[in-house]
């Protein structure tokens, strides 16, 4: 049967992986993703402030939907095309051949997109104007970067189908809207609430609403569901890598 | 891992095999290739030159046989062998957007080799003028000369070349012929493909004519042209610009003394088959 062996990380490789797909990020290919969440978040404040005129803070659903909106573009939709780019381009194969493993590869797509989706995430805060306290910018951070992190994951799983960057559209657009839509509308029926409260989207949005309105950000169920599907999303990922690689 | 070969000889080829399917694409192919030495995969396209590179740097997994790669078996080839080795595929994998010199850069701090060689490195592949320029903006032969920077950057031991001058101008070409002539006289071993039967003579200390996956004949060029050398001939060009081709024997003897007393030949040459005529004899096909 074949094993996935766990190889050494070499931090050289890594940075220097880490440091290209950083920049890879701030291209004009990927940049807009991040920009058009920030925008997104501005743009919803803007329409909820006048909507309400003011006298209902909606401030805390622009921010939700933002994060939202931040997660599945940057996190899912532009780790997916950037590994399609790769391969696309055929640099993938040449890094492979030039002593980067699959795990240092890996994570120099991921620690860059985590860290680009956190601090848009962060600054989508500051668009909206929401003032937390330490303690609920500490949970905040928390669940918008396990969320960030299971998004990129998510993102790396789509990539290993897409051998493109038109195919990583075509693959990535129904998951976006899936784990998109189903908390935006999660209000309008129960077994869309319910459904949302099993995706790490839906519990990003709801931890927004708690911190907004005082409560503890995420409850143990959510706690589960963050912790299981970020395993979950590991495992599926580590099972697709032992069978395609990154290269199928 | 011990080695079993010898310490100059960084690759053994052992009756290798490759099948897809159930078709063969590499059949018990022998070669051997030590320090310094060039040895070239000569045959036309489809004739398994490529399967053989992604084997020997472990990309695919051969059906039977061995091979060793400093000694290092092929089927248990990991990336630490890259550090070791270079390879020129057929497709560039350069990152257009990025510079020349940061392609070379983020190669090297992958290959942990020195950033400082990359300048001498881009001045004598004569591209160091160019070296702020996106790589996707650069010419076919210059994508190739960086490409093949890009393998030696950190001074392997063996390089892997799959056909790296085709579709290349005859001087860029040359440019690239020089460079390797020059990295095997610095020791360099270096496993060539090419369908250019010119290139293999020149460059190629030993070739193997593969066809349909076999290999159907092996050693130095001049040795496997002399064995085929089988009717020997002679072509002569008269001052008045007659042209006659003449086999060897007594007549013929006695013609040529004759016209050097009579002072009329312009040009005489012995005909030798080249590789292309020895593979066209063997195989029955042309190599392009």
């Amino acid at each position: 049967m074949k094993t996935i062996q766990l190889k050494p990380v070499h931090l050289r490789k890594l940075a220097a992986i880490t440091e290209v797909k950083g920049r890879a990020l701030f291209s004009k290919n990927f940049i807009i993703m991040p920009i058009f969440s920030l925008g997104f978040t501005f743009l919803m404040d803007l329409i909820y402030s006048n909507i309400t005129d003011g006298a209902v803070d909606m401030s805390a659903l622009a921010l939700a939907f933002g994060v939202l909106m931040n997660i599945s573009m940057t996190g899912i939709y532009c780790v997916s095309a950037m590994l399609a780019e790769e391969k696309e381009k055929n640099t993938l194969r040449t890094l492979m051949t030039s002593s980067v493993n699959g795990l240092e590869f890996f994570l120099g797509s991921l620690i860059p997109a985590v860290l680009m989706t956190a601090a848009v995430n962060v600054l989508c805060v500051l668009i909206v104007r929401v003032e937390m306290s330490p303690s609920q910018w500490g949970a905040y951070l928390a669940v918008t970067t396990a969320a960030s992190v299971i998004s990129s994951v998510v993102g790396m799983i789509f990539g290993i189908f897409a051998k493109n960057q038109v195919s990583a559209s075509t693959i990535t657009t129904p998951g976006i809207l899936i784990f998109m839509m189903i908390p935006m509308f999660s209000s309008l029926n129960e077994p869309l609430e319910k459904a949302s409260g099993c995706l790490f989207t839906g519990i990003a949005l709801d931890a927004i609403a708690n911190i907004h309105a005082g409560r503890p950000a995420v409850g143990t169920q959510g706690i589960l569901v963050l912790a299981a599907e970020l395993i979950g999303s590991v495992v599926i990922f580590l099972l697709l890598y032992r069978k395609n690689g990154f290269e199928r | 891992m011990k080695s079993k070969t010898s310490s100059a000889e960084y690759i053994s080829i052992s009756h290798l095999s490759k099948k897809f399917d159930k078709d063969f694409v590499l059949k018990d192919v022998n070669a051997v290739l030590n320090k310094g030495e060039i040895l070239g995969f000569l045959g036309p396209s489809g004739a398994g030159k490529t399967t053989t590179i992604k084997i020997l740097t472990g990309q695919l997994r051969p059906t039977s046989g061995d091979a060793e790669v400093l000694g290092i078996n092929c089927r248990k080839i990991d990336e630490l062998i890259y550090e070791q080795i270079g390879i020129v595929t057929d497709s560039s994998g350069v990152y257009e957007r990025m510079s020349v010199y940061d392609n070379l850069r983020y190669f090297a701090r992958l290959l942990n080799a020195p950033i400082a060689d990359i300048d001498p490195l881009l001045k004598r592949i004569g591209l160091y003028e160019h070296r702020k320029k996106p790589a996707g903006k650069l010419s076919k032969g210059q994508m190739q000369r960086l490409v093949v920077a890009r393998a030696i950057l950190h001074r392997p031991k063996v390089l892997f070349l799959d056909e790296p001058t085709s579709g290349l101008d005859p001087s860029t070409a040359l440019e690239i012929h020089r460079m390797l002539l020059d990295l095997k006289e610095e020791g360099m071993a270096i496993f060539l493909t090419t369908h250019n039967m010119e290139e293999a003579t020149k460059l190629c200390d030993h070739v193997a004519l593969l066809n349909e996956g076999i290999i159907v004949e092996y050693g130095t060029p001049e040795e496997i042209c002399l064995k085929h050398n089988k009717v020997k001939k002679y072509r002569v060009q008269l001052t008045d610009g007659t042209k006659h081709v003449l086999l060897q024997n007594q007549d013929t003897a006695e013609k040529i003394s004759q016209w050097l007393y009579e002072s009329r030949i312009e040009t005489i040459h012995s005909c030798e088959p080249t590789l292309e005529t020895v593979f066209l004899e063997v195989t029955g096909r042309e190599l392009k």
